[in-house]
């Protein structure tokens, strides 16, 4: 083979050199010319101008009948508010509404319509209350949530909140004033924080137009085609921009009834790669991650680098309404026995578990109800509460014809082993870790447990939903405080092929007794009762052990150090429910981690 | 020649035909559907209203009947409307495929300008140690996975030297006169680029050497030598031309990437961009984006095809198109 060789080699050699020489300046002047350094922010503490918040969750449009991510509620709080809240202490407040009718102060009422006792509230909305174009909120704009809500052309995942209400009558002296009729005399009509409210001066010609064609109404939207309109919002902050997949931009809103914000104006950022948002913390490109951001064990790693560097910034934790918990399919010839649920049970420890995985920052849960709930109960004698307990464990098990051989497992009379098939989400590192630890807790009592992930998709999409998942399935519900258990817990909500699958009730756990309690408590009126109602579905609960608690999970989130009147929220009410209380002081603060009981 | 052409692109749109249905078909395969997550987010929905909203988006129909639906819907010049987002979809996907073509684009040029004159050079230095040096950036490029390189590059340039933003596509300022706006947008611009390129220089590098070698070793160059021509005109016109060939399936072929290869880079440096999109409808079963982004994903990699063949002609006059 014939090497090809330069004749004249050294102008070529040099003209090749000067070539690459001038493409890498090419590449260095570019660099150069657009690196600025000092633009960044970086180490500069966020002022009262601006503030940019780093979120990982797609949001959509803002449109409150039709959206359904988390993300876009955290940005809907900034601009818009609904007739009652769920304050920071986990309280049902008035909001918008001047008060919250209750059948004590006389602004709720039982009624009889053509026989049927119903139940009718008188709401008011705050007088100073406008839109972002001066334009007032009445209940013109309840009316037309109300009709869109139930339009069969538009997709509304929340119906019930509307179709609850038969009728709404606007006082025609003061458009403020209206009273609902409610078809069935229920306790929670004062708490449905989740009716939205329309701008009727400038929605209702779009829904007129367009709410008799499929999706029209979605599509045309104002939230969609001009959601920059300050008419369409009536919260301390109006929108300057919105890109989807990327930022939302808020400005003070003017008109604003409430104490204004004393932050200008507010970005929020979408960083999808949970593990970028750190640098992107330090380098100054956001200034604070939401709740909606970094994974609880990421806080914590940053937690520690935040007192080690003495980092402007406060991590925040805080118990929320998220329960962890291992459902057990009760069809599962194994798992049928109660004595084996509760054997599972004594196995493991719940406090080592939260101690040394989470530092102690996820309290170990009893039940379904988390402690942030007014419904939460630790009491002995209304529940049933397993030690962790080996011995117990052992002993339930050989009560119920599992006896251990010398390889260490349990077999039956017929030599079957005690075999367990115990499935999460892959991927998601903290729930995997979990399942580990409960391998080996239950392989100490002689059970083979098989870990079997799948992706979020199938998990969620098949196994759980169709009740395919042969054993145990790990996962979290999100509870709102004092919300009857029925989706989860009611034996007409068990999935089935006939019911298209609907319900949460996973494990198919079916007792009279507990589907009596929960049809009683959702119209018992009194408070007390409902307490007691509530506390024998617990003991019913953790008696049969339908479900394994594991831990409640917390809230994270990072603000400035020098950030003031913030508060993590415990519900799935975002933090931006209070957003214009938050101060960002002229001196930083030290830095701390702080942990909210 | 003219004939090929309209042969080909006949051929494109019948591949991209049977492709939509293809991608349609397979996407009615997975798991659940957009009114399960509806479910999903409101345990307390009906199983009536459940099927009402199903009739209502025609998702209880036969796939052929809801495939025929979506083509005609396309053929009216209506994208649809994004379940994901809530908006049409035109909305989301021009201003995202617009910002992944900018980062494809620059990486890809980028990548050329750096890779083809390294090739070339390791190629002429076959067995020299800057050959070595040359095979060794190669094979770190290819081998390094691109989100590493993403989180170094962050972690050296917007954290402890902080030059460029850490992410994001544009700053959030107003008060930017237009130049400050595109310098702004170029800023945003280089560790994105930077991080794509580093995989497509490697490869590109490989390429180039690989045909320079197997072009210079060729008897036609030593008969330019002898007839005395200059080594510029060789290397360029014969060598270099003649190499061409593979370089042109192997460009040609990273522009189909655009879509898939882009999604890494644009999730961890939160660039808004369409492989993201892309793989977030695919995951909530966001069929109308999803199957826009497929089309133009499929046609994209057709045209390619196509513009490499015609390019093939053009570097080598011997191939013909009757």
């Amino acid at each position: 083979m014939t090497r090809a060789r330069p004749r004249g080699g050294i102008p070529t050699r040099t003209a090749w050199r000067l070539g690459l020489a001038v493409v890498a300046l090419l590449v260095l002047a570019m660099l150069y010319g657009l690196a600025r350094p000092g633009l960044s922010g970086h180490g500069v503490a966020p002022t009262n101008g601006s503030l940019r918040i780093g979120i990982t969750q797609e949001f959509e449009s803002l449109n409150p009948l039709i959206a359904q991510m988390s993300a876009t509620f955290y940005l809907y709080s900034m601009v818009n508010r609904t007739l009652v809240g769920l304050n920071e202490n986990t309280e049902f407040t008035a909001q918008l509404a001047v008060q919250m009718p209750t059948l004590e102060n006389g602004m709720a009422r039982f009624v009889e319509v053509d026989g049927v006792r119903k139940l009718e509230a008188d709401w008011e909305i705050l007088p100073a209350a406008t839109w972002g174009d001066g334009v007032p909120v009445t209940c013109r704009d309840l009316q037309l949530s109300w009709e869109v809500a139930q339009s069969p052309y538009v997709s509304i995942a929340a119906v019930e909140l509307y179709r609850e209400v038969e009728q709404i009558r606007i006082d025609p002296e003061n458009p403020k004033r209206c009273t609902f009729l409610y078809s069935e005399p229920k306790w929670l009509f004062n708490r449905r924080f989740q009716f939205y409210l329309l701008p009727d001066h400038l929605e209702r010609a779009v829904f007129e137009k367009y709410g008799n064609q499929p999706e029209g109404y979605e599509k045309h939207t104002l939230y969609t085609t001009d959601p920059t309109n300050p008419g369409l919002y009536h919260g301390p902050y109006l929108i300057r921009e919105v890109k989807l997949g990327s930022h939302v931009v808020f400005e003070r809103n003017p008109t604003f009834y409430g104490p204004p914000a004393h932050i200008d104006r507010i970005a929020v950022v979408l960083i999808p790669n949970t593990g970028t948002l750190e640098a992107n913390l330090r380098s100054g490109s956001i200034d604070m991650v939401s709740t909606l951001g970094m994974s609880f064990d990421q806080a914590i790693a940053f937690s520690r680098r935040v007192e080690a560097e003495s980092l402007p910034f406060t991590v925040h934790f805080r118990p929320g309404m998220v329960y962890e918990h291992i459902d057990l399919d009760l069809d599962e010839p194994v798992l049928k026995d109660v004595r084996v649920r509760r054997a599972l049970v004594h196995a493991i420890d719940r406090q080592r578990l939260t101690d040394a995985l989470f530092e102690g920052e996820q309290p170990p849960a009893l039940h379904f109800v988390a402690p942030a709930d007014r419904w939460y109960t630790d009491d002995p004698e209304k529940l049933v509460i397993y030690e962790p307990s080996r011995r117990k464990a052992a002993s339930l098990l050989e009560e119920a014809g599992w006896t251990l051989r010398d390889d260490g497992f349990r077999y039956d009379a017929a030599g079957n082993r005690l075999r367990l098939r115990l499935s999460t989400t892959a991927g998601n590192k903290m729930r995997e870790v979990v399942l580990v630890y409960l391998q080996d807790q239950w392989r100490a009592i002689g059970i083979d447990t098989r870990i079997q992930n799948e992706p979020a998709r199938i998990f969620f999409g098949e196994t759980t939903r169709k009740r395919r998942y042969d054993g145990a399935a790990m996962y979290a519900w999100t509870q709102s405080p004092e919300a009857p258990p029925r989706s989860t817990l009611h034996s007409a909500d068990i999935p089935t092929e006939e019911n298209g699958w609907s319900g949460q009730n996973q494990p198919g756990w079916a007792n009279a007794r507990v589907d009596r309690l929960i049809e009683e408590l959702e119209a018992e009126f009194d408070p007390d009762r409902r307490l007691e109602l509530i506390h024998e579905i617990m003991w019913h609960y953790t008696s049969e052990v339908p479900v394994i608690p594991l831990y409640y999970r917390s809230n994270v989130s990072v603000t400035p150090a020098n950030m003031t009147g913030y508060r993590l929220s415990a519900t799935q009410v975002s933090e931006t429910d209070h957003v214009e209380r938050w101060n960002l002081e002229p001196v930083a603060q030290p830095a701390a981690r702080e942990t909210r009981p | 020649m003219t004939g090929f052409i309209l042969r080909r692109l006949a051929q494109t749109v019948v591949v991209i035909a049977l492709l939509s249905f293809f991608c349609y078909f397979l996407m009615t395969l997975m798991p659940g559907d957009p009114i399960d997550e509806m479910i999903a987010a409101n345990p307390n929905m009906t199983a009536e209203d459940a099927q009402r909203l199903r009739e209502l988006h025609g998702l209880d129909q036969p796939v052929h009947k809801r495939y025929w639906n979506w083509v005609t819907m396309i053929a009216g010049g209506d994208l649809g409307y994004s379940r994901t987002y809530r908006v049409p979809v035109s909305e989301i996907l021009g201003r995202s495929l617009l910002n992944t073509s900018l980062l494809a684009g620059a990486a890809l040029v980028l990548s050329l300008l750096v890779a083809i004159p390294l090739g070339v050079w390791a190629a002429l230095r076959k067995g020299s140690r800057v050959d070595y040096f040359v095979n060794l950036f190669a094979f770190a490029g290819i081998s390094v996975p691109s989100f590493w390189i993403a989180i170094v590059l962050i972690l050296l340039f917007a954290v402890y030297i902080p030059i460029f933003p850490a992410g994001g596509t544009t700053s959030i300022d107003f008060g930017m006169t237009p130049g400050e706006a595109l310098v702004d947008r170029a800023r945003h611009l280089v560790l994105p680029v930077l991080s794509l390129s580093f995989l497509s220089i490697g490869t590109f590098v490989r390429y180039t050497r690989a045909a320079m070698i197997d072009a210079m070793s060729n008897d036609y160059i030593r008969t330019a030598r002898a007839k005395g021509l200059s080594w510029d005109r060789v290397l360029i016109v014969h060598g270099f031309r003649n190499a061409l060939i593979p370089l042109i399936t192997i460009v040609t072929l990273s522009f189909s990437t655009l879509f898939s290869g882009a999604i890494i880079t644009e999730t961890v440096f939160a660039y808004d961009g369409v492989g993201r999109l892309v793989f977030l409808s695919i995951q909530r079963n966001d069929f109308n984006v999803a199957m826009v982004a497929f089309m133009i994903s499929v046609s994209w990699v057709l045209l390619m095809n196509f513009a490499a063949d015609l390019l093939y002609g053009l570097a080598d006059p011997r191939i013909t198109y009757s």
